[in-house]
C-alpha cells in the first residue's frame, strides 16, 4: 500500500502543479504506473523460488521547458519492484529514486538527439543517507526520414551492468493513416488509432535495471559473497492494451498480457535465478503532458 | 501572386530599409545571426526552428537561401508559382480566384481525386464531424446526401469557400466567421495576429507590408492575389483559402502568403519572404529569408520531443518546398 499512497501523493502534486504554474512556463510530462504480475517461479539449479507475485510501481515527473538548444528534461523518477517471496535469497524489494537530467535537441532538420542521465540511488531498499549511487545514461538519435517514418539509434551506458554499453534502436513507421509500427525498444508496439482519443495496441516491454543490495544481504541470505552485490533484474512483458486520452493532459493506459521472461542476475557473483514459469500481468497507468 | 504596383506615397510609410546591409538586416529580425551569401549559394537551403512561442498552437520555421536573379525576378516567379504544376505532392488541387470570387471559380473541386485523404474529408463531411472547421451557420447548411466532392458534398464546400473568399475580399479576416461549429470560437485573424505578436522582430520587419493587407484586420489597401487549394494535411484532405501580397521597392522585396481559412488541420498559416539583392561571384542574385508559421489545434497536443519532431518535420517539408521552387525557376 505504501506505493499506492505515494502514487496518490504524486498525483496530487501533478494536479497542484498544473494549477499553480502556467503551462507555457512549466511544461511537464508525468506518469504513474502500477503493474501486478501473478505468481511465477524462478530457479537456480535445484534451488526454486516458487509462487511469488510482483508489484511494479513507476512514478515519473519531468519538467520540459523549451530553451534555445532544445527541450530540457529535468525531474525525477521512482520505481519499486516488490516481490512476494516467502523465503528466498533474493531481495523482496528493489527501488530506484533518481533525478532525470537531459535534453532533447535538433542537430539538423532530420536528426533529433536525446542525452539523458538518471543519477540516483538504485538499491535493495532505499534508506536515507545511502551511498548506493549510480548514474546510467542514454544517448540516442532519431532520424526523421519523413513525417511517417523515423529511425532510432542509441546507446545506453551503465557502469553497473554486465555490458557497460548496450546499443539499441528501431523504427517508427505510420504505414497506414491509423496504423503505427513503433518498433523501438524498450517498448515496441503495433498501434491502431481507433479514434483521436483512443489507441489500441499490442506490444512488449523490456525492463532491465541494476540495483546494489545491502552490505549484509549476502550474510542474511546465507551467501556472504552477495553482500553489497550488484543485481541485474530484467523482465519481459508481452500484452495488449489501450491508451485513452481523457483530457488534453490526462490519459489512462491499461494493459494485460503475459510475462514470459524474468531473470535475477548477480552476475559478478555468478548467481542467477532464471524464470521457470511465467505469469499473467495487468497494468494501469495515468500519464500526460502539459 | 501578382506584382502590386503601389502609389509612391505609400512607399513613404512602408519603405523597406534598402540601404541596410542584407546580412545585418537579416540578423536583426531572424534567427540567422551570421550568413555568408557566397557560402550559402553553394548549399541548398539553411533552415532553423523559429523562436519559442508561448502559445502551444504555434510553430515557426525560418529558412534562408540564395537564388540567382534579382529580387524582382524571384518575386515574379513566386507570384506565378503553381504548386500542383511543380509536383508539390501535398497539394491535390490549386485554383486562382478573381477579386470577386464566384462559385464557378471552385468548379475544379467537383473533379477532385478519389484518394484516401479525400475520402477522409468526404467521410467527415457526411458526419459533419467536429474535426471540420466551420461556423455554426455554415455547418447548418449541410442537409445530408451524398458527401462526395463530385456530388452534394462538393456543392456544400463550394458554398462555404465562396462565402469565405468573398468575405475576405471585402473585409479581410475581420469579416470571416469564426470556427465555432464544434467548440469554442477560433478566428483565423486572431491566430495570424497571435503568430506575429509572438515574433515581434518579424512583425516589425514586415509591418509596412502587413499593415496594408487584410490579414488579421479588415480589408487593407493592398489588393491580394486570392486562391484556393485542396491539400493533404496529415492524411486528411483539407480545403484552404489563401491570399498573397507582395511589394517590390526596386531593390528589396517582401511578400506574404497566408491561408486564412482551412476546413481542418490548421487554423491559419503565414509565410513571409524578405528578398535582398546580393552579388555572388559577380552574378546578380537574391538572398531570401522565408518564415513559415502555423497555428494548429493539433500542435497544442504535442509536448517536448514530439514538438521538436514536428518542427523537424516542418523544416524538412519547407526545405523540400524551397528546393522545388529553386529548381523550378
Amino acid at each position: 500500500m505504501r506505493s499506492v499512497s505515494f502514487c496518490l501523493c504524486v498525483c496530487a502534486l501533478v494536479l497542484v502543479t498544473r494549477n499553480i504554474f502556467a503551462f507555457d512556463l512549466w511544461p511537464a510530462e508525468y506518469s504513474l504506473e502500477e503493474t501486478y504480475v501473478g505468481e511465477a517461479t524462478v530457479a537456480r539449479g535445484p534451488h526454486r523460488v516458487s509462487d511469488f507475485d510482483e508489484s511494479d510501481t513507476v512514478l515519473r515527473y519531468i519538467l520540459t521547458p523549451r530553451v534555445s538548444l532544445g527541450v530540457l528534461r529535468l525531474g525525477f523518477e521512482y520505481e519499486q519492484f516488490s516481490f512476494g517471496f516467502d523465503s528466498a535469497p533474493l531481495p523482496e524489494t528493489l527501488q530506484s529514486v533518481a533525478a532525470v537530467v537531459g535534453i532533447d535537441t535538433q542537430l539538423s532538420d532530420s536528426i533529433l538527439l536525446r542525452i539523458e542521465a538518471t543519477p540516483g540511488v538504485y538499491s535493495e531498499q532505499f534508506k536515507a543517507g545511502t551511498t548506493l549511487f549510480n548514474m546510467p545514461f542514454v544517448i540516442g538519435g532519431t532520424y526523421i526520414y519523413s513525417p511517417d517514418v523515423q529511425f532510432v539509434l542509441g546507446i545506453g551506458v551503465d557502469v553497473e551492468r554486465k555490458y557497460t554499453v548496450l546499443p539499441g534502436g528501431g523504427i517508427r513507421w505510420r504505414f497506414q493513416p491509423q496504423w503505427v509500427l513503433d518498433a523501438v525498444a524498450p517498448t515496441p508496439r503495433l498501434e491502431y488509432e481507433w479514434s483521436k482519443s483512443l489507441t489500441l495496441y499490442v506490444g512488449g516491454n523490456f525492463k532491465e535495471t541494476n540495483f546494489r543490495v545491502s552490505d549484509t544481504f549476502g550474510t542474511d541470505s546465507g551467501i556472504p559473497k552477495l553482500n553489497h552485490a550488484v543485481l541485474t533484474y530484467s523482465e519481459v512483458r508481452a500484452g495488449a492494451g489501450f491508451d485513452w486520452k481523457i483530457t488534453r493532459w490526462l490519459s489512462l493506459n491499461a494493459e494485460a498480457g503475459y510475462q514470459p521472461y524474468r531473470n535475477f542476475d548477480f552476475y559478478r557473483a555468478n548467481i542467477r535465478y532464471h524464470q521457470q514459469s511465467g505469469a499473467p500481468y495487468g497494468m494501469l497507468a495515468l500519464h500526460g503532458a502539459f | 501572386m501578382r506584382l502590386i504596383i503601389l502609389p509612391v506615397a505609400l512607399w513613404a510609410v512602408t519603405t523597406i530599409s534598402a540601404s541596410a546591409d542584407p546580412v545585418s538586416e537579416l540578423a536583426s529580425f531572424s534567427v540567422f545571426d551570421k550568413i555568408d551569401p557566397a557560402q550559402l549559394a553553394k548549399n541548398d537551403v539553411k533552415t532553423a526552428h523559429g523562436p519559442p512561442m508561448s502559445n502551444p498552437r504555434f510553430l515557426s520555421v525560418q529558412s534562408v537561401f540564395v537564388m540567382s536573379g534579382s529580387p524582382a525576378q524571384n518575386l515574379d516567379t513566386l507570384r506565378k508559382w503553381n504548386p500542383v504544376q511543380h509536383g508539390e505532392p501535398k497539394v491535390f488541387l490549386h485554383g486562382d480566384l478573381p477579386a470577386s470570387p464566384t462559385e464557378s471559380a471552385f468548379a475544379k473541386l467537383k473533379s477532385a481525386p478519389n484518394n484516401a485523404p479525400v475520402r477522409a474529408l468526404v467521410n467527415a463531411t457526411s458526419k459533419m464531424s467536429n474535426d471540420l472547421q466551420l461556423s455554426k451557420d455554415e455547418a447548418a447548411r449541410w442537409k445530408g446526401g451524398d458527401a462526395a466532392l463530385s456530388a452534394a458534398g462538393g456543392d456544400f464546400w463550394i458554398g462555404v469557400l465562396t462565402g469565405r473568399a468573398r468575405g475576405f475580399a471585402s473585409g479581410g479576416t475581420s469579416a470571416l466567421p469564426p470556427y465555432d461549429h464544434a467548440g469554442s470560437a477560433v478566428r483565423a485573424g486572431d491566430e495570424i495576429n497571435g503568430l506575429l505578436r509572438a515574433q515581434p522582430k518579424i512583425q516589425k520587419q514586415f509591418s509596412g507590408l502587413l499593415d496594408n493587407t487584410g490579414l488579421g484586420r479588415g480589408a487593407g489597401s493592398l489588393k491580394p492575389d486570392l486562391y484556393w487549394e485542396l491539400v493533404n494535411a496529415d492524411n486528411v484532405a483539407v480545403l484552404s483559402l489563401g491570399a498573397s501580397y507582395s511589394r517590390d521597392s526596386g531593390g528589396n522585396a517582401q511578400a506574404v502568403d497566408a491561408f486564412y481559412y482551412s476546413s481542418g488541420g490548421y487554423y491559419a498559416t503565414l509565410t513571409l519572404y524578405q528578398m535582398w539583392p546580393v552579388n555572388v561571384n559577380g552574378q546578380s542574385s537574391t538572398l531570401v529569408w522565408r518564415g513559415d508559421m502555423v497555428s494548429s489545434a493539433s500542435l497544442a497536443e504535442l509536448h517536448g520531443v514530439e514538438k521538436l519532431g514536428s518542427e523537424s518535420a516542418m523544416m524538412k517539408e519547407v526545405a523540400k518546398s524551397i528546393a522545388r521552387f529553386r529548381s523550378g525557376r
